[in-house]
């Protein structure tokens, strides 16, 4: 987590969606490589330029005020935890890697056709369908794996470590948010609400860890 | 006294040299190579944030330095075994991986059957690890000891571990091991593999073709450099300050 702020609190009328939004902006950049519009929301909230705005939707007694930064303490070992990032940009692929198409076999007389997508329509139909699996370009959208458990935060580097892969190359802006799944919901119970804050009362260790993981500082596992 | 006359000029003695052995033992120091981090474009923060941890559970769980080409034994807990532990007695051939993933994988052949078992150095499974021999071979991947007699890989599985001096240097072991009949599942006659200690009983014709593979400007390819004394220098001195808390 690298430096995130609260810019701007939206309300629900104003946005005309179901729930109050709040804009959070992410890594400092510098602002010479940013247009003079984009300025105007950082001035008001009192913040270096962030290189990445996004809209969290968030209920009315989670309104934080603009200005605040988030740390990695905001989330909790054992929580679980949606990721979304760019996923890694492959260019124009054809459909055998886009799609996993089978495409056709090496020998057996084939002219020139190993990757191709074959038919693409029916005789009937007399028309290729929107939306048909072709060539194109592959990567670099948006995409989210749900339902990532966090295994340990560390308080000092604002590191959190989250189970499984997560979309993106290294070194990518990511987009971290509470799990919408249903199976989740009893895990999210207890966080900080509605954030850590770091001039608060509470001082939390360095390393926090969930109850099963081991720990460094443990001797070797035995079983009995 | 010279035969010239004039008084000889005074020579000092030869001042005796003192060879101080506790100085000798702290010249040398081993740093083990998953703490070396690789070339890329990721954050140094990963690797330091591996590097803590790695001493954390160093600081628990004695890891001893060994190199490939060495005898160790090995307890892991293992929920199904009778006493719930398993101990495996292997010749290093290989060391792998950085950071907190550094593997070494162990060969022994037990009962003409030959077993190799990949070990993760910091995994919590692992109970003890002992260096019955410490020695050093002439290469740094000993996989070739599959092609090789088995005669070559067997070691006993009780057997008593060898003493080694603390400031001794580490002794080169500069056997050269006979293989089996080709083929062998890699061609290690070729100069990519760059082996030392293989006794190739080819003929000279089969070597010379094997030369056709070799590619004698990789040594000089200046974007393949990789000097790391620097960061290890580094490196070692957050270590060592680490375990020493």
């Amino acid at each position: 987590v690298q430096d995130c702020h609260v810019l701007r609190y939206i309300s629900k009328e104003e946005s005309g969606g179901k729930t109050a939004k709040l804009l959070v902006g992410g890594k400092n950049v510098s602002p010479f490589f940013k247009p003079e519009s984009a300025h105007q929301i950082f001035k008001e909230a009192g913040v270096p330029c962030k290189q990445k705005v996004s809209t969290f939707n968030v209920t009315d007694d989670a309104i934080i005020k603009p200005g605040t930064p988030l740390y990695a303490a905001h989330f909790r070992p054992g929580q679980f935890v949606d990721v979304t990032a760019k996923t890694i940009g492959k260019g124009f692929q054809g459909v055998m890697k886009r799609w996993g198409f089978k495409g056709q076999p090496a020998s057996h007389g084939q002219t020139k056709t190993h990757r191709r997508p074959g038919a693409i329509s029916t005789n009937k139909a007399s028309k290729v369908y929107r939306g048909k699996k072709m060539p194109g370009k592959m990567g670099n959208i948006y995409r989210t794996s749900f339902g990532l458990k966090v295994w340990r935060i560390n308080t000092i580097h604002d590191i959190i470590y989250v189970n499984g892969s997560v979309p993106g190359h290294t070194n990518c802006l990511v987009k971290v948010r509470d799990s919408k799944l249903p199976t989740c919901k009893e895990y999210n119970k207890n966080p900080p609400f509605p954030t850590f804050f770091a001039d608060g009362d509470e001082k939390l260790p360095e390393d926090l860890f969930d109850e099963e993981i081991f720990k460094f500082t443990d001797p070797s596992v035995t079983y009995t | 006294a010279s035969g010239d006359g004039k008084p000889a000029k005074f020579q000092p003695p030869p001042k005796p040299v003192i060879i101080d052995k506790q100085k000798q033992r702290a010249e040398r120091r081993f740093l083990s190579p998953e703490f070396i981090p690789p070339r890329g474009r990721t954050d140094p923060l990963k690797y330091y944030m591996e590097r803590k941890d790695m001493i954390q559970r160093r600081k628990v769980f004695n890891i001893p330095e060994f190199y490939v080409g060495n005898v160790l034994a090995v307890t892991t807990a293992d929920p199904y075994a009778n006493n719930k532990s398993n101990r495996f007695v292997g010749i290093c051939i290989q060391r792998g991986g950085k950071g907190l993933g550094a593997t070494f994988v162990l060969r022994n052949v037990i009962e003409d059957q030959g077993v190799e078992v990949c070990y993760e150095l910091y995994s919590p499974r692992i109970q003890a690890i002992e260096v019955l021999k410490l020695e050093k071979r002439l290469d740094d991947n000993l996989m070739y000891l599959r092609d090789a007699l088995p005669e070559y890989s067997t070691f006993d599985v009780n057997m008593k571990p060898v003493s080694h001096l603390d400031h001794e240097e580490i002794p080169v072991n500069k056997l050269q091991v006979r293989m089996k009949p080709k083929p062998w599942s890699k061609r290690w006659e070729r100069p990519k593999y760059n082996i030392k200690g293989i006794k190739f009983e080819l003929p000279e014709s089969k070597m010379k073709e094997a030369q056709k593979w070799s590619q004698p400007w990789l040594e000089f390819d200046m974007l393949r450099e990789y000097d790391t004394s620097k960061i290890e220098e580094k490196i070692w001195k957050e270590v060592s300050e680490g375990l020493k808390k």
